[in-house]
């Protein structure tokens, strides 16, 4: 079905660069695989039924490779991870199949050699560095157990061995790190530390069960330059399991796509991502939110949820959210077709949709102009920020030794939003930026500073009780399912901002909910589910329904789209981008992503350490000049095979940020740190055309002379 | 951690200084007053007056309770008008055998209790759980005097294995000591164990579900230490606070159990002068009752900071 032969997945263009593993040649017989699964079929079982996880599942990874293994949440994928490392626990069961490790099918084993071999020859790391390592117990007593285990070494060697371990993952002071417990450390040290205990007994197969995904993208950027370094040098074979393409890219050479617990498509991952031969792995190629992409075009996605299956497929699994299904695919399950090279794809379409690219969305109607005058709106902004600032923590006290300075979240921040602007935020985790959207919507009190909502003080508005400005402003939290009380319906919790608004007649509020839920593209019948009946991408909708109910014209989206699937985040940037173009309403969008930013937002904040460190319409900051921490952020962006370049990628140190010093927050990490004015001076803001304004020490016209990040957009006019 | 401890130490003072306060208003508001009990029924009036004038009983409460107060802060906690004794050994006595019954009896309960709790939560579901649950539910549920009560019955008077009440120093011999200590202490770990089961099975099913444990257990090691080593430590944080409210509480005197067994401890101290109307003996008992509830819950405290190093960080910290 293939039209071009494939490379060798050794030779994939996608680990081009420095640590990728040398090419093998392309004649050479194949290895035998490392770890084979075959016909793996998993089942959750319960009073109300079974559901299964996984459908007959086959892939196969050779010695040295790493395999990607991508879908939704909800796919299969980790509990594939689970199944393998013999850790399904919560009813799952495996019914059929087999998975052969080094020719043994592991599931004929007993339990005690099975565990035996977890941690030995087959090593884990999961995706929450923050969770993963036992508080009570030191880093390095944790790296030791299993070489005391599986190795048979005496604490005292073991000690010397951790030391190793940690210097190898790039940690600087391993007898310190060793030495300490779990919360001393960042997120990326953290990380680090679990990829050490993994690495200790020289395993064959790592598990990688989305290991970066809790990690801030700078962060995340030198975990899987560790990791492809890591494999590459220890010929290790690995299962990469992901939801974000992007990072695949970088460190697999082939890939498996999973839907509803059935492979849909595997093969080398540079043909798959560019040339995505199932419509499923189309979609979410298309969906994913690229910077070089025109921003006045909606971004694709993929209507629909995940399927849950309770038995064998009757059908193909992705029929009822595919573009392209016809009555074929929705009576007959679809086998797998492959080719010689080890490539498949699960859909008897593939040959014929080969140069059929994923539908895109509809043009995007003409956006509404702001409300009022262009010189009304910059003469009279709908927020004001004024040299906020705020410190949690600190208390006076009589007891001299409980008084405290506290911590500085926001160290003097000032900007406006317009009427009908979006504005992002963009940082990592502690920047201080979720802090700016709760002062504004007067949630926190600034601890110095205004924050001003159509010309009027909001903070001093709520402290007298008065919530006429608040109405006007909402909120869209990240988590979906924790903002919505799970004992209320959709509509009781819709209908609670409507009543504290003084609307009085029921049956209008019910109208009105209906027609809030219609808006967000749910049906209106939809008021009468609870919570845990919606999908993640559904509550999201409702959450944002809830804060449309008081008809505001602000609304801070604090990462409102992070936890969501790639389709599902691309449905509801549209729905977003929809209302603003609508309603006329501004957004304050805070998120890590500087992508999902570049595809809404008109002007652009970057924050480090509680200060600007940049700001500007979005099309001026992609450019450069670019602030250093700018810079590396967007070089921290993991691309598709089709949008890589070979630009020089800025790798940061994991070092944690420490705002309310007197020097510039970023000195630390900064990789282009001038000397001890970075650290000692505020840093001078620079500002250039459209009110692009840099704040560092570096003058303007050296930061101009860097190369372009995303060459591909140096020569368009910014939008 | 130096400078928490300072800090709790600043507050268990601040709170015992206003125990103190309440203790003397409230033994001032009972009825009957010092004077003409020491002068005794048949008194007359001017021998009574002579006598308050004499313990200043006639001057403003303000002094009163200043004068009392300082002599606390000294150690001085007064004579007993009933025993006619000073108070401060009696009432040294009587803690020292609640602390017997406390130590021993939470001893017990600890082990066994978290015992139960952790097999519970490792069989979680299955027959184990389901008989943990229910034998220490009846444990809670029946009144701890009904337990006292059918035990002394059993093994007391109709076995006659144990003593049915007392206390026996240690000086008399390891055996008869302990033999009084049985049927107490197995009646307070009736009462107490049900809780303390209880709270270690749930805080060690969440700590079962956690990513670590999935971690260790990815590491290949064994069940046991996945369970002793990775989870007990960090289950037991709400453990330790409810076991030392129960210290405290044991130590405060525990009245009914005490008066069935005729243990003659804070409890029995306490019964005994307020039917005696010795309101010296009363404030002193009281006063002493809160301290040692402070300080069971100060050394919770501390003990958290020892199992949770976080914690511990926090202090120093701080």
């Amino acid at each position: 079905m293939m039209t071009a032969p494939q490379a060798r997945p050794a030779a994939s263009p996608a680990v081009a660069g420095a640590s990728a593993p040398e090419p093998a040649p392309l004649l050479a017989p194949l290895p035998a695989p490392l770890l084979d699964v075959r016909g793996l079929t998993i089942s959750y079982g319960n009073a109300r039924g079974t559901l299964r996880a996984a459908s007959d599942v086959g892939f196969a990874i050779r010695p040295g490779e790493v395999m990607g293994l991508v879908g939704e949440s909800g796919s299969g994928k980790s509990t594939i991870a689970m199944a393998i490392l013999d850790l399904l626990g919560g009813g799952g069961r495996v019914e059929s199949g087999e998975i052969l490790f080094d020719g043994t099918d592991l599931r004929k084993l007993p339990a005690s050699e099975r565990r035996a071999l977890r941690g030995d020859r087959i090593a884990a790391v999961f995706q929450d560095p923050f969770t993963s390592l036992n508080p009570a117990l030191t880093v390095g007593r944790q790296i030791a157990e299993p070489l005391i285990r599986h190795k048979g070494l005496s604490p005292r060697q073991a000690a010397v061995r951790v030391e190793e371990l940690l210097a190898e993952v790039g940690i600087r002071d391993p007898r310190r790190v060793a030495a300490a417990y779990p919360h001393e450390l960042s997120g990326g040290m953290q990380q680090r530390a679990l990829i050490a205990t993994a690495l200790g007994c020289e395993p064959k197969l790592l598990i990688l069960d989305e290991p970066t995904t809790a990690l801030d993208v700078t962060v995340e950027a030198r975990i899987i330059e560790l990791l492809a370094k890591l494999c590459d040098s220890h010929k290790l074979s690995a299962l990469f399991v992901s939801h974000n393409l992007g990072i695949v890219n970088r460190i697999c050479q082939t890939v498996t796509v999973l839907y509803g617990g059935v492979v849909v498509e595997t093969g080398a991952t540079g043909r798959v991502l560019s040339r995505p031969a199932h419509p499923y792995s189309k979609g979410l190629v298309a969906a994913l939110p690229r910077i070089t992409a025109d921003r006045r075009h909606r971004l694709p996605s993929i209507p629909g949820t995940v399927a849950k299956l309770s038995g064998p497929p009757a059908a193909c699994v992705f029929a009822p959210r595919c573009p392209f299904a016809d009555e074929t695919c929705r009576s007959r399950p679809q086998a797998m077709l492959t080719d010689g090279d080890g490539d498949g794809v699960r859909c008897w379409k593939a040959d014929a949709l080969s140069g059929t690219p994923w539908p895109d969305e509809a043009a995007a109607p003409p956006r509404r102009p702001p409300t009022g005058t262009a010189a009304e709106t910059r003469s009279a902004p709908l927020v004001e920020v004024d040299h906020l600032r705020k410190i949690y923590g600190a208390s006076r006290s009589i007891l001299p030794w409980l008084r405290r300075a506290g911590t500085v979240a926001v160290e003097d921040v000032s900007f406006t939003i317009g009427r009908g602007e979006v504005v992002g935020v963009v940082g990592e985790s502690g920047s201080g930026k979720s802090t700016i959207g709760r002062a504004l919507l007067a949630l926190t009190e600034p601890s110095a500073g205004t924050v001003l909502f159509d010309g009027a003080d909001l903070t001093q508005q709520v402290k007298r009780g008065d919530q006429t400005l608040r109405r006007r402003a909402q909120l869209v939290f990240q988590n979906s399912a924790a903002s919505l009380n799970p004992r209320k319906t959709v509509g009781a919790a819709m209908d609670r901002p409507l009543v504290l608004a003084g609307r009085e007649d029921a049956e209008e509020r019910r109208r009105t909910v209906a027609g809030l839920l219609t808006r967000v593209g749910l049906p209106a019948a939809y008021a009468d589910r609870y919570p845990h009946e919606l999908s993640g991408g559904e509550r999201q909708r409702v959450n944002i329904a809830r804060a449309l109910a008081t008809d505001p014209d602000f609304v801070v989206c604090d990462e409102a789209v992070s936890a969501l699937d790639v389709s599902v985040q691309a449905n509801i940037l549209n729905l977003l981008a929809e209302l603003r173009d609508e309603m006329g309403l501004s957004y304050l969008f805070i998120t890590h992503d500087i992508a999902v930013v570049s595809h809404i937002a008109d002007r652009v904040l970057v924050v480090y350490g509680g200060t600007i460190c940049e700001e500007g319409p979005i099309g001026r900051v992609l450019r450069p000049p670019y602030h250093p921490y700018t810079e590396a952020l967007l070089s921290a962006v993991p691309r598709l095979a089709e949008d890589r370049k070979e630009a020089p990628r800025i790798l940061l140190e994991d070092a944690a940020a420490a705002p309310g010093g007197r020097g510039c927050a970023f000195a630390a990490r900064c990789p282009r740190k001038l000397g001890t004015v970075c650290d000692e001076q505020a840093p001078p803001v620079h500002e250039t055309a459209d009110g692009h304004r840099i704040a560092c020490h570096i003058p303007l016209a050296t930061l101009a002379e860097r190369a372009a990040v995303f060459p591909e957009l140096a020569g368009d006019a910014p939008h | 951690m130096l400078a928490y401890t300072l800090t709790r130490l600043v507050y268990l003072a601040l709170v015992l200084a206003v125990m103190s306060v309440l203790v003397f208003l409230v033994t001032q508001a009972m009825p009957g007053d010092v004077a003409s009990m020491i002068a005794g029924q048949f008194a007359s009036k001017e021998v009574v007056d002579a006598i308050a004038v004499k313990l200043g009983l006639d001057q403003p409460l303000i002094v009163q309770y200043g004068r009392w107060a300082a002599g606390i802060l000294r150690g001085d906690l007064g004579r007993s008008l009933v025993l006619e004794q000073p108070i401060a050994p009696i009432l040294m006595e009587a803690l020292g055998r609640s602390l017997v019954l406390a130590v021993v009896a939470l001893a017990v309960v600890a082990v066994v209790g978290i015992a139960l709790g952790v097999l519970a939560a490792v069989r979680r579901g299955k027959l184990t759980d389901q008989l943990v649950s229910g034998v220490s539910y009846l444990g809670i549920a029946v009144p701890d005097f009904f337990w006292a009560i059918v035990l002394v019955l059993v093994f007391g008077s109709y076995l006659k294995l144990l003593p049915t009440g007392g206390y026996a120093p240690i000086a008399d011999g390891f055996l008869p000591w302990a033999s009084h200590l049985v049927l107490p202490v197995v009646t307070l770990v009736l009462m107490l164990l049900a809780r303390i089961a209880r709270l270690t099975r749930s805080s060690m099913i969440d700590v079962l579900q956690t990513n670590y444990v999935k971690f260790a257990r990815a590491k290949g090691m064994p069940e046991s230490v996945v369970i002793l080593r990775h989870a007990l430590k960090n289950a037991l944080l709400p453990t330790i606070t409810v076991l030392a409210i129960d210290f405290g509480l044991i130590l405060g005197g525990v009245v009914v159990i005490e008066t069935i067994f005729s243990y003659p401890g804070m409890g029995r101290l306490l019964l005994f002068a307020i039917q005696r109307h010795d309101l010296p003996l009363i404030q002193a008992t009281i006063l002493i009752v809160s301290a040692a509830y402070c300080l069971a819950n100060l050394t919770a405290d501390l003990l958290y900071a020892f199992v949770n190093p976080k914690i511990r960080h926090g202090m120093r910290a701080s």
